[in-house]
């Protein structure tokens, strides 16, 4: 933890009266808290987010669970570091809105990343109290503190001090981008974040659906980046309105932050995927948050509303398609070609997939999909799976079941199989270094690409990924931009 | 009497015309002007015969019969007299279609209108598949346009309710005119001016209220092009089923012909075309059956929430929460729009399975408003067919069973609710304000699960009855039970009902709920009524003021090139400075609009201005072409694409259709700059549907423009001009086609054996053009492609044209949907001649 920046808010205003409720002793035997929701025969049927998050009673009570370890695995397990005993203690006495202030020291975006960090495989699975019971809910007593703070009207900035006079530009306002703007606006540069979409967010706004991230979070999150001072420049194209060299040696920044993500949707090469009623997961969630087809005609892109719809793929985004096309009034099936235990979405997910009625085809691969004389779906032919030997990955190599094949009715394909890198940029920068599978080659201390004024992070790097992943990188390659436009040696 | 008709002895009678014998006895002579509806008029003279002994070529439409004529009606002589006659007309008419080569081929291709505005050519006719037109100049092989064709710049009028009117496709044949002075008291539309200024129209500028239209649109039932159109009809095709059946808006019980496609009704119309209906019936049904805010599925509430659920579940849940409720504490409530058979069922299971005296059936006042308010203190559970119990009384019942069509605050608080069928979605019978039964015949699909209301009720009522219930299997069942025979569809009506000689008699509610609140146009002609202005066209700001504002993305200048394209200057610096040739942008025009491609026409890196050429063809580009000189788009971004190679080829051929045309001048210009020699084609339909002629030429070698009705430049499409190019020794190096889908495809194939290099510039439906959405993908040579950053040109002859065109069809039927509200439009014209003294036309 950095302890200038903790110094940097403003005293006082972080003060909150605790309410009142009985404080349970500390390391008391309370089972872990869970978060009350939406039941999940009503949920399908809306927009609106699963979870309605602890109440201040619940959270108390679930903060009172932490133990204070003298070495937090916790800490160790998050890809920002954030101090998280810390903020529990400070949520078990009730000073909410410090707590929050105390996460945003590490973390800009600590709604989001309490609702969309995998804490089962980072934070919570190094918990201590993980080993005998079920760890401290560490996500949900995140969230919660960021949510408080913003119902609050409190959320203080930072002080900031005084400008270094260095101009950085950040290309992409997903979440590496506005983690990179939020840690370098705090320490006295300019920022300027380009977005080629027409509302900043990235992936956060176009591909989580709202009924997981609500739009208004996000919204919050970049309106706080701004009041610190990060300029938004919207509809801008980085590689077709300037190339990163041009913003540099034209445009006057002294580094530049690419942060464009994993946008390039993967298809699987089999006949039919160009017909009518196939899309990519990037499409079909961008319909529906980014543009609200939901609302048609209210607005104006139309939504596609379907009965029969097959997802393909097993990952959190297909999970995230399958629970919109819910939503939007179909019937819904999953189709993945591993089993179960290999999906790789996270478990919380899946559950509240099958939960809301979304079926699942397991250890079942596509092999062409069907159209009718005017390019539209009428059908998917499948083939069985059975799992072989391990893969590289490590998990079981699925292999055809020889003369299984079959057709499912589908009038809609969604295919969630995963997104590559965004080429745009590497292609107009001949000189940046990239890997066979299009990423930029970083040094992983530094997040510095082979130019040295150009730093990146995120799905741009590490491929598709997850949002603190992202932001782990990021706050990394903000620390590198920090010394590299002050002149410090990076390492 | 008997005459002879091309050499056939018939039977005629006494006062008949020549043209009406001959139809009669299966003789068919064309005619236009002419219309079962109306008395004869003689205007347009196709029908003309040769009667021997009789001087000239008399129209048969007017000339009575007399014993013993002898008739021809089918000699070279007259044929031809008939192609001229046609060719006359069609010189005031988007023509160049019927005489296109290529005529079937593009039927084939594009067999679906596209949503234009002003209608410029067949394939963008709403009329188009039941065009009387097209029919006779295939009839009459009309092959040449005579001379070159006019077009009278009239300004599509889309700002009343319910009709649209495009008066370029008018031929004057004045059978809109005739039937509204024989429908109406006052006849509302004339001949307006004289010579070749003459048109429809009301006088004095008034608007179709001010001038007493009721809106029983007989006028665009009976015109015979697509000059007068239905505003929600209009894009849905032609339809595929029609059904006789009875309006139940209000107790007049008009006979109606139900027109409907897929299922799904679209227009109405009178049965009997002597007598019109009100334009409740005529224009209200369909929007109101089709509003997506029809109830779909049945509801139950479960942990307070009203939730979807199957049919079998609701009808459990029903029965179980009514079982406790027998007796004096039910009560079931439905007013006289449902069927007799309806009625009757629910009244049986409320006195016989409920075992209660409440069955009430409401009658509706004049404005068919129902309301009750009297239910007995005992009452405590009910079922209701409508919104018709105040919700103040909603506290006294502990169980709320509501069938209805719309959700209602009182829907809402039910604890079970169906959607139910009405109306054209229903059989059975009716009675009207004479007491006469009337049949209704199921013309429509209802929305999702829902159902007529006695097959809800009956399956609720074999819960209930412990096995005492007798199961109708159908409607016509429960009407044989009745002992209702003599329903009829039509009851020889002589007069007009009271509502559609006055408007104000209208019914403005249905089963408790407010027309006008789903079918747009009714608002409008209610603040007609109440002398309300319309919404619709008001500049926001003075044009001085508008001029001058410089901010990024606001509209310096927009004016419409030839009809149904416009060109727009826009300031977008950082855009200019950055635009290469074959490059596009995509434009939002407000916060809740799609994102929508156009390519850069041209562009100014010292003014920061951009140039767009937009066509109007559906909801985007209409809301595009809305937008005022001085407004601003709310987001552009681009430049986008792959920019064409700029290189020295030899000699290119750069072939411009619609908004292609716009789309070449710029490659154009620079490839001149590197040294090639550059040859365009301007490819147009008619002479007025050219531009850019001085601006193409400045910046090419040759210029050669094309017509399809060889009114300009040479006849045909591009692809004409370019085989006559190379047949003349033309060495053409590289050819690019930009423009619709059919131009580039014929293009493509046409070249195929000439061993040419052609490129197509693609414009697919895109998000966000960066090639993160893959929504532009296309194949192209087998491979897929992604048009927004692979392209946006691709070798013509590689890609698969169907599926470029299926793609772009993606979402044609929500945006029929979208387009289709009856509601008055303004495309906001900065000067709009109609209604204006200065006689532009």
């Amino acid at each position: 933890m950095n302890a200038s920046m903790s110094d940097n808010f403003e005293k006082g205003q972080t003060q909150s009266n605790p309410p009142e409720v009985s404080k349970p002793k500390k390391g008391a035997k309370v089972p872990r808290q869970p978060m009350p929701e939406q039941a999940p025969e009503d949920r399908r049927y809306n927009f609106d987010e699963v979870p309605f998050g602890y109440t201040p009673e619940l959270a108390i009570l679930e903060a009172s669970r932490c133990i204070e370890c003298k070495k937090p695995g916790c800490v160790e397990g998050c890809p920002v570091h954030i101090d998280i005993p810390g903020f529990i203690r400070l949520i078990r006495e009730g000073r909410f809105i410090e707590a929050a202030q105390h996460i945003k020291l590490q973390n800009s975006l600590p709604a989001v990343c309490g609702r969309v960090c995998p804490q089962e495989e980072q934070c919570e699975s190094k918990c201590i109290l993980g080993v005998k019971g079920e760890p401290v809910a560490i996500g949900r007593l995140e969230r919660f503190a960021a949510d408080f703070e913003r119902a609050s009207g409190e959320v203080a900035l930072p002080n900031i001090p005084p400008k270094t006079g260095k101009r950085i530009a950040v290309v992409g306002s997903g979440p590496a981008g506005l983690t990179v703007a939020g840690d370098l606006i705090r320490l006295g540069h300019d920022v300027t974040i380009f977005e080629a979409l027409h509302e900043p967010g990235g992936v956060l706004m176009y591909g989580i659906p709202e009924f997981r991230l609500p739009k208004e979070i996000v919204r919050a999150e970049v309106e706080y980046l701004k009041r610190l001072g990060v300029e938004f420049v919207m509809n801008y194209v980085v590689g077709r309105n300037s190339t990163v060299r041009e913003l540099v040696e034209e445009e006057g920044y002294h580094a530049v932050f690419i942060g464009t993500g994993a946008g390039l949707p993967s298809f699987m090469g089999i006949p039919g995927e160009n017909l009518v009623g196939v899309y990519s997961a990037n499409e079909y969630l961008t319909r529906s948050n980014l543009m609200k087809a939901f609302l048609f005609p209210k607005y104006d892109t139309p939504p596609i509303r379907r009965d029969k719809v097959a997802v393909i793929g097993g990952g959190n985004v297909a999970m995230d398609a399958a629970r919109t096309a819910l939503r939007l009034g179909g019937d819904v099936t999953i189709v993945y070609r591993r089993a179960r235990e290999q999906m790789p979405a996270r478990a919380e997910e899946i559950h509240h997939a099958e939960e809301e009625g979304v079926k699942f085809m397991l250890l079942t691969n596509p092999v062409r999909i069907i159209g009718d004389e005017r390019h539209r779906v009428v059908g998917m032919e499948c083939i069985r799976m059975e799992l072989g030997e391990p893969d590289s990955s490590g998990r079981r190599r699925p292999v055809p079941v020889p003369n299984s094949e079959f057709i499912i009715e589908v009038d809609t394909v969604i295919i969630a199989i995963g997104n590559q890198p965004n080429p745009l940029i590497p292609q107009t920068m001949p000189e940046l270094q990239t890997t066979k599978h299009g990423t930029i080659v970083v040094d992983p201390d530094t997040m510095q690409t082979s130019v040295p004024y150009v730093f990146a992070g995120g799905d741009i790097v590490s491929g598709a990924a997850t949002v603190i992943s992202a932001m782990g990188q990021a706050k990394i390659a903000a620390q590198s931009i920090h010394r590299y436009v002050m002149g410090l040696p990076l390492k | 009497m008997h005459i002879k008709i091309d050499g056939i002895d018939v039977e005629a009678k006494q006062g008949e015309t020549i043209l009406e014998c001959a139809l009669r006895n299966g003789i068919s002579i064309p005619h236009l002007c002419t219309h079962p509806a109306l008395p004869p008029f003689g205007a347009c003279r196709l029908c003309i015969v040769e009667v021997e002994g009789m001087r000239g070529y008399p129209t048969s439409c007017t000339t009575p019969v007399e014993d013993g004529m002898v008739i021809r009606t089918n000699t070279e002589s007259l044929r031809m007299l008939r192609r001229n006659i046609l060719g006359l007309m069609m010189l005031e008419h988007p023509s160049a279609c019927l005489v296109c080569e290529r005529r079937e081929l593009c039927d084939r291709y594009r067999s679906r209108a596209e949503k234009v505005g002003s209608t410029t050519g067949c394939h963008t006719c709403n009329n188009k598949e039941v065009c009387e037109v097209r029919v006779l100049s295939a009839d009459l092989g009309l092959a040449e346009i005579i001379s070159s064709p006019k077009y009278h710049y009239r300004p599509v009028e889309r700002s009343e309710p319910f009709i649209d009117r495009d008066l370029n496709l008018c031929i004057l044949c004045g059978r809109c005119v005739r039937i509204c002075k024989l429908h109406q008291d006052k006849p509302v539309i004339d001949f307006l001016h004289r010579g070749s200024k003459t048109h429809i129209g009301q006088a004095f500028g008034k608007n179709l209220h001010e001038a007493g239209c009721t809106f029983c649109g007989s006028c665009i039932d009976v015109c015979p092009t697509g000059a007068l159109s239905d505003k929600y009809a209009k894009w849905h095709g032609a339809p595929d089923k029609e059904t006789a059946t009875t309006c139940i808006y209000c107790d007049e019980a008009c006979a109606l012909l139900i027109y409907a496609v897929k299922g799904k009704s679209i227009s109405a119309k009178s049965l009997d075309e002597n007598v019109p209906i009100c334009a409740l019936g005529r224009f209200a049904i369909p929007e109101f059956l089709n509003s997506p805010e029809r109830l779909r599925s049945p509801l139950i509430r479960i942990n307070k929430v009203l939730r979807p659920v199957t049919r079998e579940e609701s009808i459990a849940r029903c029965a179980d929460l009514l079982k406790d409720y027998k007796g004096k504490s039910f009560a079931l409530i439905c007013d006289i729009t449902s069927t007799v058979e309806d009625r009757h069922v629910l009244r049986k299971f409320t006195n016989d399975v409920m075992k209660s005296p409440y069955f009430f059936e409401l009658t509706p006042d004049r404005e068919g408003y129902a309301k009750f308010e009297n239910i007995p203190e005992e009452v405590t559970a009910v079922i209701t067919t409508g919104n018709f119990i105040p919700q103040t009384l909603r506290n006294r019942f502990k169980v709320v069973v509501a069938l209805d069509i719309f959700h209602t605050e009182w829907t809402k608080s039910a604890d079970v609710v169906y959607p139910i069928a009405v109306f054209a979605e229903v059989g059975g019978t009716i009675v009207d304000k004479n007491n006469q039964f009337r049949r209704l015949v199921k013309a429509c699909n209802a929305p999702g699960e829902s159902r007529q209301e006695w097959e809800i009720i009956q399956d609720v009522a074999k819960l209930l009855s412990n096995g005492n219930w007798k199961e109708y299997s159908s409607v016509s069942e429960v009407t044989k039970e009745l002992g209702i025979q003599d329903s009829s569809l039509t009851i020889g009506r002589k007069e007009a009902p009271d509502p559609a000689r006055n408007l104000k008699l209208r019914r403005t509610w249905f089963r408790g709920h407010k027309i006008e609140e789903y079918v747009l146009g009714l608002t409008a002609v209610r603040k007609y009524e109440e002398q309300e202005t319309l919404d619709v066209s008001e500049p926001s700001a003075s044009i001085e003021e508008r001029r001058i504002s410089k901010e990024k993305f606001s509209v310096l200048s927009k004016r419409e090139l030839v009809p149904n394209v416009y060109e727009f200057i826009i300031y977008a610096p950082a855009i200019a400075e950055k635009a290469k040739p074959g490059q596009f942008v995509i434009v939002m025009v407000d916060e809740s609009s799609e994102r929508i491609p156009y390519t850069l026409c041209e562009w100014d890196e010292k003014e920061g201005t951009i140039t767009l050429v937009v066509q109007e063809k559906g909801l985007s580009s209409r809301k595009m072409i809305g937008v005022r000189v001085g407004e601003k788009l709310a987001h552009i971004v681009g430049p986008l694409g792959t920019p064409f190679e700029m290189k020295n080829y030899g000699t290119v051929v750069l072939i411009g259709g619609c908004y292609g045309i716009g789309a070449i001048r710029r490659l154009a210009r620079e490839l001149r700059n590197l040294g090639n020699r550059v040859i365009c084609i301007s490819e147009a339909r008619s002479h007025y549907l050219t531009y850019y002629e001085n601006e193409l030429r400045q910046v090419s070698d040759l210029l050669i423009q094309t017509t399809i009705d060889a009114s300009l430049g040479e006849k045909g499409h591009g692809i004409d001009a370019l085989k006559r190019l190379i047949k003349q020794g033309e060495k053409v190096d590289l050819v690019v086609a930009i423009g619709c889908p059919f131009m580039m495809m014929i293009t493509a194939e046409e070249t195929r054996e000439l061993n040419l290099k052609v490129v197509c510039a693609l414009n697919p439906i895109m998000l966000d053009g960066t090639g993160m959405c893959g929504a532009c993908r296309i194949t192209v040579g087998g491979e897929m492609k992604f048009a927004c950053v692979d392209g946006p040109f691709f070798d013509a002859h590689l890609v698969d044209w169907d599926e470029v065109r299926d793609r772009r069809e993606a979402y044609s039927d929500a945006e029929i949907q979208a387009v289709s509200a009856s509601k008055p439009v303004s495309i906001g014209l900065e000067h709009n001649h109609y209604n204006c003294s200065c006689m532009m036309y």
